[in-house]
């Protein structure tokens, strides 16, 4: 967990003892509260916001017991804690992968992954003439992107896959620290599929916590890199092409959106804007809609949200009044809410 | 045209197996049919072929939505485009869009819960349906090991589609469940097609080991010796991560484990790895296996004994589909009953949890002279499981007669869960005559189906004088090559085809 360690390290230094260690598993894990993402902003973490989203309480806890054992951190208050002096020599020793960049791209990272794992796949098949074989994505919104791009590709079916071989070897030689391996053995193609994640870091000797963040660095990498140079890349850049969703929200919305991610509560990006409060909780609901990832945690009760979903199902009704004269306590902006993001 | 015909035409093949003309016959018949075929003898072609002869659409009902998938998935890869699965895997918009052109989809699979939607209903209704298929039929019935809920109301919806010609299909079901089946689906007459459930190519071997330490040591022994791949079935995730990890460390086979908690990903590509025989041996719990087609699987070895002996033929029927030597191997320890009657006191509601239900306010309150309010903080409240909680939604859901006082109602259900636990108890204890039978082993499951055997065969099993070691692989293990591939060829033999001469 060498590298989770340095992370963990890393964020205690630019924190300052000014939060508690939460606020660390908090970021790790993308939480979209206003004080996580202003932690992220304040202290300069936003390359690891969100980067372990599947790290548990239980995991955290157990490292950072890890940490003080190994003497890299002592208590400094409850819940506090500040990095000795062993640690920041470890820190030294263990740098820390420097593509990584959670803020800007934990939201499409996965989607990024599926596109990529589902384009080799079928480029291998293509390469080897087979037609009948089980895609390894299931989801739907992948193979349509595909689709749409295979028509789009200025290539033949026979050349497709030596050239996705050249612009990957030639965009994995743009960065002499990356080892390619993490990512290329999880690759599945004609009669060869790829290793789950557990099995890929059995195989290259990591624990699952450091393997997870080489593959999310290598995945960084390219999606900065075809961003930034798609010209050098054009089967690759396809995977690039409207990746960042941030583009579907109305103009207005996305003004609240940033003035959200700054750690706004609802009323004060109502008076910054002089708009009325009503206004904002609609640009919430577009922005809920738009983001998968986006929690509503933060204006309805997790319990709530389940009441209402069930209810809604209970009278097979999107209905709002109906919804709500079942879940009295619910107001219209929080069953919208749940209906946008569980889409009713 | 001949059935045969039509066979070699849609689907390339040039014989029927076992069972399938006799049930397409009957259909092409307009008779509603029961069919009871072994795994792995292609049910899904006895819809499939008749629904290139009907007009109308065929509905096909199906519990598991893996499988649901995977058949419309494969349907889909053979060139059939007009097929679509309507369950709760589909988005809102995506079911909107799928009903409102549903008059273009020949082969509709829906999952039972979709049926109790009344708009979906009244879609269906709008359809002309030829053919009405339940699959894994033993679902319906309340005495069989896998009942749900919903498949008790299949009846009233055929019958609200106007009592469609009916095919239900079954791998393994008493005589008693196909009895139930009948009547809970409300057919006059019924042709029942029923081929023999014996798998002549699988030997059955039951070995009494010490205790669990003694077992794990034996099924390293096991897989060290016999033909690979296999699989080792578990009742526990734990278990059989534990025996995954011992492979792969100590023993340096390929394996894995596979269990529901896994990701989906992770899921598909550890399936898809072994039919492509990337594993030697994959250590799971009974989510694996359903939609698996795997030719050349030489043996299931069970550590934990199955709940019932259907689950258990379940289970050992993805061995030896292509008709060579394979073996069912079950490992049993003394006191190992009892961990399937915990899992099945743990799937039912208790008799404290249905008393602290009754006994709240909030849940008491009848609205409409009918319904409970069942909201999930009681559900958490009172720790009920999903499983549990859906047999306390389902009881209640249905319609009760207004005169009934909560006290008669709380009754029903303990009664009702009391039958089920007791259905479920009598389960384990035929699987443990079966363990401890001194005859036949063979016989004993075809008596168990009401089947008779109809040639000898040898080896047959245990009790029959079968020799494991005649199981035993001829030759010694090969050496692990440990050749490795770079990440570069790895890439380079994936996206570049040398044989070909461009
Ligand atoms: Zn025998």
């Amino acid at each position: 967990m060498v590298q989770l360690e340095s992370i963990i390290l890393y964020c205690l230094m630019q924190l300052n003892n000014e939060r508690t260690i939460y606020s660390i598993y908090h970021l790790l894990k993308g939480k979209k509260s206003s004080q996580t993402i202003q932690d992220a902003h304040l202290f300069n973490l936003k390359k690891y916001f969100g980067i372990y989203d599947f790290l548990s309480r239980e995991n955290f806890d157990q490292i950072i017991q890890m940490l003080q054992d190994q003497k890299l951190i002592q208590s400094c208050g409850l819940q506090q804690f500040r990095s000795t002096s062993e640690g920041e020599l470890f820190l030294i020793k263990n740098p820390i992968p420097i593509d990584l960049n959670g803020w800007e791209f934990h939201q499409v990272t996965a989607r990024f992954w599926a596109r990529l794992s589902l384009l080799i796949q079928v480029a291998s098949n293509l390469e080897y003439k087979e037609t009948n074989y089980i895609p390894i994505q299931k989801d739907k919104d992948i193979h349509l992107w595909l689709k749409t791009v295979l028509k789009e590709m200025n290539v033949s079916k026979k050349d497709m896959g030596g050239k996705l071989y050249d612009e990957l070897i030639a965009c994995f030689a743009e960065n002499s620290e990356l080892d390619p391996s993490v990512l290329v053995y999880r690759l599945t193609g004609f009669n060869q599929i790829g290793l789950t994640s557990l099995q890929a870091a059995q195989k290259l000797k990591m624990d699952i916590f450091d393997y997870h963040l080489h593959f999310i660095n290598i995945l960084h990498f390219m999606i900065r890199k075809l961003g930034q140079e798609p010209e050098l890349f054009p089967l690759l850049a396809h995977l690039h092409r409207a990746l960042m969703q941030q583009n579907d929200l109305t103009q207005s919305s996305q003004k609240t959106w940033q003035l959200l991610t700054l750690g706004h509560s609802l009323e004060t990006i109502a008076q910054i804007r002089q708009l009325k409060l009503s206004t904002i909780e609609d640009h919430l609901v577009e922005i809920t809609l738009n983001f998968k990832d986006f929690s509503i945690n933060e204006y309805v009760e997790p319990i709530l949200q389940k009441e209402i979903l069930h209810v809604s199902k209970l009278i097979a009704s999107k209905q709002l009044k109906l919804i709500k004269d079942q879940v009295k306590q619910a107001s219209y902006f929080q069953i919208r809410l749940v209906l946008a993001k569980y889409g009713g | 045209m001949e059935l045969e015909d039509l066979l070699n035409k849609y689907f390339g093949y040039t014989a029927f197996k076992t069972g399938q003309k006799e049930v397409i016959s009957a259909l092409l018949n307009g008779e509603n049919t029961l069919a009871m075929l072994p795994t792995g003898t292609g049910k899904s072609l006895c819809y499939q072929l008749p629904g290139y002869i009907f007009k109308g659409h065929i509905l096909i009902i199906s519990p598991l939505l893996s499988l649901m998938q995977d058949q419309v998935d494969q349907m889909k890869r053979f060139g059939e485009k007009r097929v679509v699965a309507l369950n709760s895997f589909l988005t809102h918009i995506e079911k909107e869009q799928v009903l409102n052109v549903l008059n273009q989809y020949k082969f509709i699979f829906i999952s039972p819960e979709m049926l109790q939607v009344p708009y979906i209903i009244k879609k269906l209704q709008s359809l002309s349906i030829s053919l009405f298929v339940i699959d894994e039929a033993h679902c319906i019935s309340q005495w069989g090991y896998d009942f749900r809920p919903d498949y008790s109301k299949l009846g009233e919806i055929r019958k609200s589609l106007c009592n469609p010609l009916t095919l239900a299909l079954t791998a393994t079901a008493t005589v008693n469940v196909r009895q139930d089946i009948i009547q809970s689906l409300g057919l006059s007459k019924v042709t029942k097609v029923e081929s023999t459930i014996d798998r002549p190519n699988i030997g059955f071997y039951v070995e009494e080991i010490a205790d669990y330490r003694d077992k794990e040591r034996r099924v390293l022994e096991l897989v060290d010796r016999l033909p690979k791949p296999g699989i080792v079935y578990f009742s526990s995730k734990k278990a059989a991560e534990q025996m995954a990890e011992l492979l792969s460390y100590q023993q340096n086979y390929r394996s894995s484990v596979y269990h529901g908690g896994l990701e989906q990903d992770s899921r598909i590509l550890i399936q898809q790895q072994f039919i492509h025989n990337q594993l030697d041996v994959i250590c799971a719990t009974s989510a694996f296996g359903m939609g698996v087609n795997k030719e050349n699987i030489r043996f299931v070895i069970h550590f934990h004994m199955p709940m019932q002996i259907e689950s258990y033929l379940q289970e050992i029927g993805r061995a030896g589909r292509d008709g060579n030597p394979s073996i069912a191997i079950l490992l049993y320890s003394p006191g190992d009953e009892l961990l399937p009657i915990q899992l099945a006191e743990a799937e039912l509601p208790s008799d404290q949890q249905l008393d602290w239900l009754f006994n709240r306010t909030d849940f008491a309150i009848r609205t409409n002279n009918r319904g409970f309010k069942l909201t999930n903080t009681l559900k958490e409240l009172g720790g009920f499981s999903d499983v549990q909680w859906r047999i306390v939604e389902d009881l209640l859901n249905r319609p009760i007669q207004d005169t009934s006082s909560l006290q008669q109602i709380k009754e029903m259900l303990q009664d009702f869960t009391k039958k089920r636990l007791k259905a479920k108890k009598n389960n384990i204890f035929r699987m443990k005559q079966w363990i401890d039978t001194k005859f036949c082993r063979r016989q004993f499951i075809l008596e168990y189906f009401n089947d008779r055997l109809i040639t000898e065969v040898n080896p047959c099993c245990d009790r029959c004088g079968l020799d494991i070691r005649n199981y035993h692989s001829a030759e010694d293990r090969p050496q692990v090559e440990l050749l490795e591939v770079t990440w570069m060829d790895y890439l380079r033999k994936l996206l570049t085809n040398s044989e070909l001469s461009k």
